[in-house]
């Protein structure tokens, strides 16, 4: 379940237009969502409200064997209208699972010349959390430079760090047809760039419609989109880097079947391959398998995962009305009663995750559980209580 | 002055320093590049050993030593580990930084673990050491700095310059921790098991010792109590084949049977041992101490007999042992010698801080004494005491027997078979501090017994209520209550080496305690006396190097101590505060 601030960060992407899915560090999201899912451990309590559309804070207390907390302070200059009491947010939002790409988008200029002749400025996002006994301070700043940039900085600052702290800065570029990102993280000037491109339809060129345009190369999917992309990274000081490259191909909304994700990333350097296949299965219900495998080490792992919605039966009487909904339509988030979400990998490692809402709360509850482990089995077991307002 | 350092002996051990050096390497927490626990594959110390340079000797003595060196070493010594890298660079940098800040590459950072031999060659080590070694407590050595200059590391990466520059910082760094924390300790337990001479003479007398413990243990076989009196007796020239017992380490054993032989050897000569070890164990028995002194007649005794049994056994051991040197005959200063050195190795087992100042004072106070005594110390005189002490003992054993008898009388029948139990113990007086050190788990015994104890008494204690009276529950108890107090100190012990089963006042167990009345204790003395002497000849070489160095030790120190008192106290202070200075810290 995504933190408040999360969600009102990805709030203000949605607003100010700015497409997430199109980076490459988003090529995997899918199953990362559905695999990857953080369990949460010990009690935390996170009370959280967006007083007012520029302005929210949040307060979490925790506690796993010490007691923790932090205090975030988010200022958009982006008035964000977005649902934020816990009572009213849509569970789908909140649940990161199957990602459903959407068609491309054209950069909109004329969005932005809208808001310049408003007098509006680029907008921008400042966000910053304080952890309470380790007195870690985390800050982010965003800022829409131009319909087709976003730059964004963030900052540890912690005294257990070298140099006290570091600095990530990361500026994106995305074009629709492709995009593009540089990175410079100071700790040891690490440099990076992350690229992608999607085959077939250019939103550039909205005039050649995906269903009248014929097949450019064999590969090339009218219901989907296949997208490819590369990252390479390098630090100076230690002389050393990592590259990876991968592949993607998801179904798009026009897809008469059921919605499908494969991706396939490659370490060239390493010899790391990853292959993950997602299916929208229903719709409830999500599968996801990985395949990892190194060519150099033999080593191998396997992870497969699921989600299940849980949804209200519908009224006897509109039941005829939602038979006749397509699986692949839009639905509306109010009949969610909450997620399941499952995985499990050959080590012999099972993770549960229940999220639901719970009245006014938001409840994440989940364990882990390691199989092979006969003397402890159950790993961590947690519960995420939010609220918000 | 020369010192003969035995390079290869050392070798053969690797075994058990590989161990110990695994454990060492993956206490620490380890870098993140390294994924796996690190395995020590190959240790070879080679042929060059290191140069010592003395430069300061602090304390020489035969079972001590206390000096400085100056170390180097440029030997051909190597050391193979084995453990799983990370190779990624990537992955293991980001693996240290937090996440907000991290660039989270999408596959670059995966995972690698790479299987690696890193071989530490070409030591240059280089530095001064302190060398701590005591008899008791082997050999403690401290770097007083960083010993290492050199070293070359060899491993799967050596053709990534990054990785092997890593490598070889962070092995450095972890062979510096190493040398400076975890190498003294390691020395220090392998010493303890090789050159200690605890564990040797336990090794050496292991058979016996595993047979002997079997009936006197009170773990293993509570219920063979009636045997002990004849068994003191037997146990020692019976030799049998080892006997391992499933539910017992070997090392527990060896403890014990140490402990209880020391005691028993202990008790051929100077019977009233027993009050020695009250002394010695003053905080656990102050009870028994005050319940002594309840027994209002005896309290002015009671001390006077502590100082004489302190003597006691101070001069049987030495005596002991010059008559050893004297005559030919290496028998008792082996039982001596056995007692003493087990005995102190099983303070030292025990850890209690207190119990080592109190045994070293009490050396002193032998080596003083046994110099006055010393002319004329002979196996006799020794003998001779051992008489005195077991004819006062039967004396009292009768008297308490006799005493009891009348309890039993008085009380109820049902108490009987405690009682009886009661009456076969006092002959076995030696063996009353064994049970006593294994105070523990006598406990529940000692509820118990305790109302036995008390009923002979009645007449002259005043009512001590020490926290074991609260456990008895028998109605007895409050008409005994009183008498309690000033029978336990003798008494107390015995009790608990026996586990009384639910033995009826057999006609048997009648009779065994009426021949041991009627046994003369003194007979049991020469018995046993006769057994040490027999063990005695088993001992090597070695005891009678030591025990001649003792003897001329003790004749030195008795010169010393005549020609100037006043120096000697001082000195002797230092020596305790030396050795008590001396780090035990490894002690496991």
């Amino acid at each position: 379940m995504l933190d408040f601030m999360d969600y009102v960060q990805t709030a203000f992407y949605r607003t100010s237009r700015w497409n997430l899915d199109n980076s490459y560090a988003s090529l995997t999201t899918t199953s990362t969502n559905l695999l990857d899912f953080r369990i949460p451990s010990g009690i935390r309590l996170h009370v959280s409200s967006l007083s007012a559309p520029n302005f929210a804070t949040s307060y979490t207390l925790g506690s796993r064997g010490v007691v923790d907390g932090s205090l975030s302070f988010l200022y958009t200059s982006l008035g964000l209208q977005v649902a934020s009491r816990s009572s009213e947010v849509y569970l789908s939002s909140l649940v990161r699972g199957y990602r459903h790409l959407q068609e491309l988008k054209q950069p909109e200029e004329s969005h932005w010349r809208q808001l310049l002749e408003k007098g509006q400025h680029k907008d921008a996002l400042l966000y910053g959390r304080l952890y309470l006994p380790s007195s870690t301070l985390e800050a982010l700043y965003l800022r829409r430079i131009s319909p087709s940039q976003l730059l964004r900085v963030n900052c540890v600052s912690d005294g257990n760090l070298p140099n006290g702290g570091s600095l990530l800065a990361v500026l994106q570029n995305d074009f629709g047809k492709y995009s593009t990102e540089y990175l410079y993280s100071s700790d040891s000037s690490l440099i990076g760039v992350r690229g992608l491109y999607n085959f077939g339809y250019d939103p550039r060129f909205p005039n050649f419609q995906p269903a009248s345009r014929p097949p450019a190369h064999p590969w090339d999917h009218q219901n989907g989109r296949l997208s490819a992309g590369a990252e390479a990274y390098f630090s100076p000081l230690n002389k050393s880097g990592g590259i990876s490259t991968g592949l993607r191909f998801t179904t798009l909304p026009i897809h008469t079947g059921f919605p499908y994700t494969m991706t396939l990333t490659i370490n060239p350097l390493m010899g790391n391959l990853s292959s993950t296949y997602a299916v929208k299965a229903g719709s409830n219900l999500a599968l996801c398998s990985r395949f990892d495998f190194n060519v150099y080490s033999y080593e191998s792992e396997v992870v497969v995962g699921m989600e299940l919605w849980h949804r209200k039966q519908p009224e006897p009487e509109v039941m005829w009305a939602a038979e006749k909904l397509r699986s692949g339509w839009a639905r509306t988030d109010a009949d969610v009663n909450g997620v399941l979400k499952a995985r499990v990998d050959n080590h012999g490692k099972v993770g549960v995750l229940w999220e639901c809402r719970a009245k006014e709360l938001l409840l994440s509850l989940g364990a882990g559980v390691d199989l092979k482990k006969r003397d402890r089995m159950l790993g961590s077991v947690g519960i995420d209580i939010s609220y918000s307002s | 002055m020369a010192f003969n350092f035995n390079w290869s002996p050392l070798i053969a051990d690797t075994e058990r320093v590989r161990d110990m050096l695994t454990n060492a390497l993956n206490k620490s927490p380890k870098p993140p590049i390294i994924v796996d626990d690190i395995i020590v594959n190959e240790l070879n110390l080679g042929s060059t050993p290191p140069e010592l340079e003395i430069l300061e000797i602090g304390d020489l003595a035969e079972d001590r030593f206390r000096g400085i060196f100056k170390m180097s070493y440029t030997g051909d010594a190597y050391l193979t580990l084995k453990t799983r890298v990370q190779a990624n660079p990537l992955n293991t940098y980001l693996s240290t930084k937090p996440s907000f800040a991290s660039p989270q590459p999408l596959a670059a950072s995966s995972s690698l673990t790479i299987p690696i031999q890193i071989t530490l060659s070409e030591f240059r080590l280089s530095g001064f050491v302190i060398l701590v070694f005591s008899k008791q407590k082997g050999i403690t050595i401290v770097f007083r700095n960083d010993p290492l200059e050199k070293l070359k590391v060899s491993s799967t990466f050596d053709s990534i310059p990054f990785v092997r520059d890593y490598l070889q910082k962070t092995i450095e760094n972890q062979l510096r921790i190493l040398f400076m924390e975890d190498l003294p300790a390691i020395i220090h337990r392998l010493s303890l098991r090789v050159f200690s001479p605890d564990y040797q003479t336990a090794e050496n007398q292991e058979p016996k010792k595993t047979d002997e413990e079997k009936p006197i243990d009170p773990f293993a076989s509570p219920a063979q109590q009636p045997i002990d009196g004849d068994d003191i007796n037997s146990s020692f020239s019976l030799e049998t084949p080892i006997e391992t017992y499933a539910s017992f380490s070997q090392k527990n054993l060896v403890r014990l049977a140490a402990l209880s032989e020391s005691q028993r050897t202990l008790s051929l000569f100077t019977p009233s041992i027993r009050d020695t070890v009250y002394r010695a164990w003053a905080t656990a028995i102050q009870r028994d101490d005050i319940s002594n002194g309840t027994s209002t007649p005896t309290r002015p005794i009671t001390l006077s007999r502590l100082q004489s049994s302190m003597s006691h056994g101070a001069l049987s051991s030495a005596a002991s042992q010059v008559s050893g040197v004297g005559s030919e005959a290496t028998r008792p200063s082996l039982a001596s010698m056995a007692t003493g050195s087990t005995s102190t190795v099983y303070t030292l087992g025990s850890g209690a801080q207190r119990s080592r100042p109190g045994k070293k004072r009490k050396h002193r106070i032998v080596n003083l004494r046994r110099d006055k005594t010393q002319e004329g110390a002979s196996e006799v005189a020794s003998v001779a005491s051992s008489y005195d002490d077991s004819a006062s003992r039967s004396i009292s054993g009768s008297a308490r027997s006799s005493v009891e008898r009348t309890g039993t009388l008085q009380s109820t029948a049902p108490t009987s078979n405690e009682r009886e139990g009661e009456i076969t113990t006092p002959p076995r007086s030696p063996k009353k501090t064994v049970g006593f050190s294994s105070d523990g788990q006598g406990d529940e015994k000692v509820g118990h017994h305790e109302p036995q104890r008390s009923r002979p008494h009645t007449p002259k204690s005043r009512l001590e209520p020490g926290p074991s009276h609260d456990t008895d529950p028998t109605p007895r108890a409050s008409t005994v209550l009183p008498e309690k107090p000033a029978r336990r100190p003798a008494v107390n012990q015995l009790p608990r080496m026996q586990s009384f089963p639910s033995r009826s006042p057999s006609p048997e167990l009648r009779r065994s305690s009426s021949s041991d009345i009627g046994r003369s204790a003194s007979e049991l003395r020469l018995q046993s006396l006769v057994a040490a002497f027999s063990e005695g000849s088993s001992g090597g070489i070695l005891e009678q190097a030591w025990m001649q160095k003792m003897a001329s030790e003790i004749a030195r120190k008795v010169e010393q101590e005549r020609s100037k008192q006043r120096p000697w106290r001082p000195l002797s202070e230092d020596g305790i505060s030396e050795s008590a200075e001396a780090p035990p810290a490894y002690v496991s």
